[in-house]
């Protein structure tokens, strides 16, 4: 927790400083989280602002503070979701979107042997979007929330209210197109 | 599939330095009073369409009591007749009446056919 249980007690009975104290400490990390979410830095801030607004809202629907981490990730990764229907841009998995020199490149990432620049670090971004893009929006959440931002089985668990066993033959079966994917990429760029 | 020990460790290597690619966006220093007038904004709408609907509320309730007041309320009704629905229908159709059941007037003036 980056903020005491007691904070959120006092935001809960409407204490704005304790609510202000919420929002500076996790901010940082609620924009982080959206950004990797949406791929789309212009709107990282709105849509952090729309999830504190929520959590605003829907406080005095927490039923313990201990289980306000879990909540607020609930609330982004729905604004999250609400944004990208709304947008409707999600960046759609075609093979021939990826460039040789991406697969080379990603492939050189995954091996661990790139060095890479703010250049490099915009392709390894793109290259891995459109990845995740053979799987659906919810499995892409879900694997992004996984494996990106690490939260562990437990804590997705408590976040999406699904037993672990459900979660984790969805996260098997998001991981295993995403790999069908960039393994056709590298057959592909293999073949020329 | 690709289930081989590799595919995974590569796609896990990926995603790792995927993370670290994301450059984290910072929050610009109006992000508090734009949060702040989006909570007022939203706390100000809720207060009025809070207003707006215990006012209809109110006049339905109003208007309920009004109509179940108005229904309820006895009404003046006209006396009962102390006379058989026969005996009414027979006064007012009475054999007296000329002009329904009357013998017929011929009125004849002096120069008609009989002349």
């Amino acid at each position: 927790m980056l903020v005491d249980f007691e904070v959120v007690r006092r935001a809960q009975k409407g204490d704005s400083a304790a609510f202000n104290e919420i929002v500076l400490a996790y901010r940082q990390r609620t924009m982080g989280t959206i950004g990797r979410l949406i791929a789309r830095n212009e709107d990282v801030e709105d849509v952090a602002q729309e999830v504190f607004l929520r959590l605003y809202f829907s406080l005095d629907q927490l039923r313990a503070p201990e289980v306000f981490e879990p909540w607020l990730y609930r609330l982004t990764v729905n604004a999250a979701y609400d944004y990208l229907r709304k947008q409707r841009r999600r960046p759609e998995f075609r093979m021939s979107d990826l460039s040789e020199q991406q697969v080379m490149m990603a492939d050189a990432v995954a091996g661990g042997k790139a060095e890479h620049d703010e250049q490099q670090k915009k392709k390894l971004r793109e290259t891995v979007d459109s990845l995740l893009g053979a799987v659906s929006e919810a499995d892409r959440v879900l694997l992004l929330m996984k494996e990106v931002e690490g939260l562990s089985l437990r804590e997705l668990e408590k976040i999406y209210q699904v037993k672990e066993n459900a979660l984790k033959v969805r996260l098997f079966r998001a991981r295993q197109r995403v790999l069908k994917a960039f393994e056709t990429a590298e057959r592909e760029n293999e073949n020329g | 599939m690709y289930t081989t020990q590799g595919g995974d460790d590569k796609l896990d290597s990926l995603l790792r330095a995927y993370r670290a690619a994301c450059s984290e966006a910072e929050p610009s220093a109006n992000f508090m009073p734009d949060l702040w007038r989006r909570i007022e904004s939203r706390r100000n709408f809720t207060f009025s369409f809070q207003h707006m609907v215990r006012g209809f509320v109110t006049a339905v309730a109003a208007v309920t009591i009004a109509i179940g007041v108005y229904v309820s309320l006895p009404r003046a009704t006209p006396p009962a007749p102390e006379v058989t629905y026969l005996e009414a229908l027979a006064e007012a159709n009475s054999l007296d009446t000329p002009e329904n059941v009357g013998p017929v007037r011929l009125e004849f003036n002096e120069t008609g056919p009989m002349n």
